[in-house]
Order: C-alpha cells, then sequence, then structure tokens
C-alpha cells in the first residue's frame, strides 16, 4: 500500500471510530438512564 | 477451485482481526485489573505508611503506568505491533466523553461555552502560528509543519491524522507526529495537575488550562479527572470546542495546500461537505447526552436520576481507563529517534508558547466561572 493510500486509510477509521463511539455512548447513556442496565452490572 | 491469492487475502485479513481482538483483550484485562487496584488499594493499605498516598492516587495514574508496563512486557514477547490495532485510543477515549456528557447539566455547557470558544479560538491562532513560523525558520517539510502545528494546537493525534489527509503528508510524518504528542502528553497528565495545585487555581481555571494545553484528548481527561470533578468537566468543554474546530482548520489546510503549494484549480470545490466530513462526530455526542440527561432529569426528579447519573459515571470512567491504558500501550519512542532533533524542538517550543498563552486566557476567561 502507497503511503497516500495507507493515511486516507487511517483517516477513514478515524471518520469511522467518530460515529461508531458516538452510537456507543448514546445507547449506552440511554440503556442505563432508563434502567435497562442496572448498577449492579457496572464493575 | 479457489483462488490462491484470494485466499491468502482472507487468511491475512482474519489473522489481523484475531490480533485486533487479542489487542482489545489485553486493553480489558488491564482495565480490569486498573479497576480493581483502583477500588481495592486504598482499602488494604489503610492505616500503614503507603495508605495515604494510596488514597490519592487516581485511576489514570494506575492505568497508564499499568499500560507502559503491558507495553514493556509485549514489546518483550515481540507481539506488541500485532496486537496494536485493538488499542484503540480514540474509540474509547470519544465514547467515555460522550457518557460524560451525560453527567454534565446542559446549562454548564451553555454558560462556559463562550470562554471556551473564545479560548480555543485564540489559543489555536497563536500557537498554530508560533509553530507554522517556527517549523519554517528551522527549514520543516511544509507537510510536517501543517501536522505538528495542527496537533499541538487543536487536539493531538485526531487533529494530526485530520491534518495528514488535508495535506496528503507521509505515513512516517503521521507516525512520529503522533508519538510526539503522546510523549509530550505523558508527563503533562502528571505535571499540570501539580502546577495547577502549586499555582492554587480553582477547578475551573485549572481544568481550562489543562483542556486548551494537553494536546491529545485523552490526556486531558487523563489530567482533568486527578485536579478533580468540576475541572475534568470544564477541561471537557474546552478541548471539546478545540475539536469542533478541527474541521475548520482542516478545510483551510486542505484549501491552502491545493492553492498554494500544488497549485491545483477548483481547490475550494466542495468545501461545505468536506467541512462535516471533518467534523468530530462526537462532539454531536457529547451534546446530546448533556441535553438527554437534562430532560431526563427535569422529567424524574434529580433525586430519582442521581443514582442511575451515578452508573453513567461509573461507566464513563470504564471507557477513560480503558482509553488511558491504551495510551500506555501504544507509547513509541522508535519515530521519533528518526524524526532528528528538529521537529521535537519544534514541538517542544510550541508546549511552551502553549502554556504561558494557555495560562494567561484560563486566568482571563475562566477566574470567575461557577460563583
Amino acid at each position: 500500500m502507497s503511503d497516500d493510500s495507507e493515511v486516507q486509510a487511517e483517516r477513514r477509521t478515524s471518520l469511522n471510530e467518530d460515529w461508531l463511539a458516538t452510537i456507543v455512548g448514546l445507547v449506552l447513556l440511554l440503556l442505563v438512564l432508563f434502567g435497562v442496565i442496572p448498577g449492579w452490572l457496572i464493575p | 477451485m479457489a483462488d490462491p491469492v484470494t485466499e491468502t487475502t482472507t487468511r491475512e485479513t482474519s489473522s489481523t482481526t484475531a490480533w485486533t481482538i487479542g489487542g482489545v483483550a489485553v486493553v480489558i484485562a488491564i482495565g480490569a485489573l486498573v479497576r480493581l487496584l483502583d477500588q481495592g488499594v486504598p482499602a488494604w493499605t489503610k492505616g500503614t505508611g503507603f495508605g495515604g498516598i494510596a488514597a490519592v492516587i487516581e485511576y489514570p495514574v494506575y492505568a497508564i503506568v499499568l499500560g507502559l508496563i503491558g507495553n514493556v512486557v509485549l514489546t518483550q514477547l515481540g507481539v506488541r505491533d500485532r496486537l496494536a490495532g485493538g488499542f484503540r485510543t480514540e474509540f474509547f477515549i470519544k465514547t467515555g466523553l460522550v457518557l460524560l456528557g451525560g453527567s454534565i447539566n446542559f446549562a454548564v455547557i451553555v454558560s462556559a461555552a463562550g470562554p471556551a470558544i473564545v479560548q480555543a479560538f485564540l489559543l489555536i491562532t497563536i500557537v498554530f502560528g508560533f509553530t507554522w513560523w517556527l517549523g519554517g525558520r528551522l527549514g520543516l517539510d511544509d507537510k510536517l509543519r501543517a501536522l505538528l502545528a495542527s496537533a499541538v494546537s487543536i487536539c493531538g493525534v485526531s487533529a494530526a491524522i485530520a491534518a495528514a489527509g488535508a495535506v496528503q503528508a507521509k505515513k512516517e510524518q503521521l507516525a512520529y507526529t503522533a508519538s510526539m504528542v503522546v510523549i509530550f502528553a505523558l508527563p503533562s497528565i502528571f505535571l499540570l495537575p501539580l502546577a495547577v495545585d502549586a499555582l492554587g487555581l480553582s477547578q475551573a481555571v485549572g481544568g481550562a488550562w489543562v483542556g486548551g494545553n494537553i494536546d491529545t484528548t485523552a490526556a486531558v481527561s487523563a489530567a482533568g479527572a486527578i485536579v478533580g470533578e468540576q475541572a475534568l468537566q470544564i477541561a471537557t468543554i474546552v478541548k471539546t470546542t478545540q475539536n469542533a474546530l478541527l474541521g475548520v482548520v482542516a478545510v483551510a489546510l486542505t484549501a491552502y495546500f491545493a492553492l498554494k503549494v500544488e497549485n491545483q484549480e477548483n481547490a475550494t470545490k466542495g468545501r461545505g461537505r468536506e467541512l462535516w466530513e471533518r467534523f468530530p462526530k462526537f462532539v454531536l455526542g457529547f451534546l446530546a447526552a448533556s441535553i438527554i440527561a437534562t430532560i431526563f432529569t427535569s422529567v424524574v426528579g434529580a433525586a430519582a436520576a442521581k443514582p442511575l447519573i451515578t452508573n453513567v459515571n461509573d461507566l464513563r470512567t470504564i471507557f477513560l481507563i480503558l482509553a488511558f491504558v491504551s495510551i500506555g500501550l501504544e507509547f513509541r519512542v522508535a519515530p521519533l529517534k528518526e524524526a532528528g532533533w528538529r521537529p521535537v524542538g519544534v514541538f517542544a517550543s510550541a508546549t511552551v508558547v502553549n502554556l504561558a498563552v494557555g495560562l494567561g486566557l484560563a486566568v482571563l476567561l475562566f477566574s470567575g466561572f461557577g460563583t
């Protein structure tokens, strides 16, 4: 893989991770607030 | 019959995936140990000579130290580089910060937004300008100057990645800018909270200084958590504001390099779309989490919401621990040795300017905050 495509691949991963973190964070927040994840389950 | 090339590629991909999962497992295992130490050591050492020290050691310290020890062990075993795909600092920290948004009342974000935007705008302009100028004086390559200036003035590794995409930098330039960010961030995590204490700064000013200064978002959270809960909140708001400006800088860099350096025509086409692409989406998650939790609290009442928000905070701490462990595991010195002293000198000088200007702005803009 060329330098350029490796940097672009890194950029794509970073952008995808950004969305993933946003979705995971918000879903976890809602699950905890609505009692689906109880306190005792969080180590 | 299966194509041997396809078969080899498939085997390579599944092997990479297995190593990445292994890397995540290492991060989680060390994270579990950190959580155990954080909760257990103060109780185990109570009444002993170490008890007093153990009581004030915060979880970022255990996480980073154990991450660094893990780094040495895995390097000795020769597997660190293969597992590195699982050391997802950026994912863990961003998820942790979205959850942190859930514990900040939206009114706090609104009242801190004004000073945070002013601080971020001035700091980015001054520090980016200084780094770009000094890099030019020392004869650094334009692309490397852009990477260093973005990393030191905006938000560390993620800014370096965005800038590398914008100016089409080489992979090595990105690798050693990222290493430099971590090398400078690691001591800052411990030294800045000590300096906040020594200078007698308030939680808000200390948080704003930490948030405006330390380059990488994960390290900002680590230092903020050491200073205190309010400092962590203000540091995060300040850092998140800088993150939000990343898109603007990346687009400006793309346009500058396309127009001036590469002499391309139509360089300003499609900028609006790019601005959105480069905008860090977790900032929206952070704001949304704060709005959701603020509405939730006003609907169910503060007393009913409090234990649930405590659970959100515990979950946030777990993600921050995983991010801090990853920082320790990712740390590498090798790319710096290849870079020579000039980029290191530029980065160090820019960090000093950032420290001084950041302190001045934090005192100026956050002194009366929350009083």
